[in-house]
């Protein structure tokens, strides 16, 4: 479903007028985001990516979701290649950022998603009785309010509802049970095991710093740091990778992303 | 195509509605200046000017269509670049980006309600024009006036979506609006005859689309000109509209390129 090669991304300085007339002080701020990134993820899966803040987890799901550029490096999504068929790979893509700002605050939660839908081409009965049955699974009681009013957890909830509202055949969550209630983490946590990943074959990706949550969750683990690939594959995989066998993901994260507990 | 700019325009007006009193200051505005166009009319005496013999009308009907007329199209170079900017700063610009919906669809949608908006502004200085100053309209070729409207609308788009890429990439400090702004209101003959400019700055003028457009919708008004007649505006119109709407719409796609490059898609 999902092919990565060899991706890289470095972000340019900001603009400043010391790095014009200095270009090793431009170097030494960019951002190297991203180095030699490969994997697959084949459709219906699910795979998370953890890393700590900064590996680059965001930058590659923007960079599948054709949002960024990579520098060098290919990817695909459904045998099409970003970069050239980034409408239809965009049609085929539930993309949930971590920014909540990314609806119109003046509007309802409604208006919004009827809104997206229209932009995703969904005809207005589809975009009724979609909006119906994604307001009910969510249990969410507020789509009339306006969305200024709503608390985070709240929005996170439409946030998730606009990435299936065109029943996309890829999820890319950035941090989906960010700012929710431990009620409503755990119907995401559901909703991407168990409704999203296996029964509709959509195919998962997602960031989150809770490795609980990905090992509840996710098939596969692709773990960063610094913007290289410290380990993945299944748990046993990541297991050998590490040279700890028997140890918990919690435990093989810290051993591969050399990260010291104090 | 049709759904997605619909989308966006109901979008802008629950928006606008959302704020009632914006849009009573913006048609009140409107009120405001054509009332000072008919004191400083005044101030002069209502005589007509020899620059404005070549029109037939005097100084406060000049002025009152030209500005109507420049509110108008010069939404198109304004639009764009604040629809865009609003976004930015509202932070929905990268979710918006990330629906499958085409360059030139998604640049169109966003001028949607604003083109709705100054089409009603322009009423308005039409409708109190006649009404209230008795401003002569009888003589208005409409089909020359809609052949102006539309040649000066798609080059002023051109001119806003040019300066929506600076937008994309720079965020503030925009210096295709500015420059095209103060130069239109100085060279374009929105507040006077270009004929009253010396030769150096009438030179200038002519680089402008405004200034064959607001002299073939003065033409096309008050001397119902035919399309014909309007030729010498409206080929240079023709031209800025042909080459500059392309040409935006291709800028304003490596903007696309170079700000998700940058991944500065979501900053502002």
């Amino acid at each position: 479903m999902v092919s990565v090669e060899n991706v890289s991304k470095i972000f340019p300085a900001p603009f400043s007028f010391s790095g014009l007339f200095c270009p090793r002080s431009r170097d030494r701020c960019a951002a190297h985001a991203l180095n030699g990134i490969s994997f697959d993820v084949a459709g219906g899966e699910s795979l998370a990516i953890l890393g700590p803040n900064g590996a680059g987890k965001t930058t590659l799901l923007k960079i599948i979701a054709t949002l960024v550029l990579p520098d060098s490096g290919s990817v695909t999504v459904a045998g099409l290649a970003a970069g050239s068929a980034d409408r239809k790979i965009r049609s085929l893509i539930g993309f949930v950022s971590g920014d909540e700002r990314s609806f119109y605050w003046r509007l309802t939660g409604r208006q919004n998603l009827e809104f997206f839908a229209a932009l995703y081409g969904l005809s207005k009965q589809a975009t009724r009785s979609r909006i119906e049955y994604l307001l009910d699974i969510f249990c969410v009681d507020y789509g009339d309010r306006r969305f200024d009013s709503y608390s985070s957890g709240m929005r996170r909830r439409f946030a998730l509802m606009r990435a299936l509202l065109h029943e996309p055949a890829l999820m890319l969550l950035d941090e989906p049970t960010q700012n929710l209630d431990h009620a409503s983490a755990d119907m995401v946590r559901c909703l991407i095991r168990d409704r999203l990943a296996l029964g509709n074959n959509t195919t998962v990706i997602f960031t989150t710093h809770n490795l609980q949550e990905a090992a509840d969750s996710a098939q596969r683990f692709l773990i960063l740091d610094k913007g290289r690939i410290a380990g993945t594959g299944t748990l046993d995989a990541l297991r050998r990778q590490a040279g700890e066998p028997g140890a918990d993901l919690d435990r093989i994260y810290l051993k591969l992303t050399e990260t010291h507990v104090p | 195509m049709i759904r997605q700019i619909l989308a966006f325009l109901k979008k802008d007006l629950l928006i606008e509605s959302s704020y009632p009193l914006s849009f009573f200051f913006d048609i009140f505005s409107v009120l405001t200046s054509v009332v000072s166009y008919f004191f400083i009319d005044k101030l002069f005496g209502g005589r007509m000017a020899p620059q404005l013999e070549e029109f037939g009308v005097n100084y406060f009907s000049y002025v009152l269509l030209a500005s109507a007329f420049f509110s108008y199209v010069g939404m198109g170079l304004g639009s764009f670049a604040g629809q865009l900017r609003q976004e930015q700063l509202q932070g929905t610009l990268e979710a918006v980006i990330a629906a499958p919906t085409r360059t030139a669809v998604f640049l169109f949608s966003m001028a949607a309600w604003n083109v709705l908006l100054a089409t009603i502004k322009l009423l308005v200085f039409i409708i109190v024009g006649i009404s209230c100053f008795r401003i002569d309209f009888s003589r208005a070729n409409v089909f020359s006036c809609l052949a102006v409207l539309v040649l000066a609308v798609t080059s002023f788009s051109a001119l806003g979506i040019l300066s929506a890429s600076f937008v994309l990439v720079t965020k503030r400090g925009n210096p295709l609006s500015w420059l095209i702004s103060s130069a239109e209101g100085l060279l374009g003959g929105v507040y006077f005859p270009v004929t009253v400019l010396p030769a150096w700055l009438a030179f200038f003028s002519r680089l402008l689309p405004i200034t064959y457009a607001i002299r073939a919708i003065q033409y096309a008004c008050f001397r119902g000109s035919s399309i014909t007649e309007l030729l010498p505006q409206l080929v240079p119109l023709l031209i800025f509209a042909v080459v500059l709407l392309p040409v935006s719409v291709k800028v304003f796609s490596l903007a696309l390129c170079r700000a998700r490059a940058n991944g500065t898609l979501a900053q502002f």
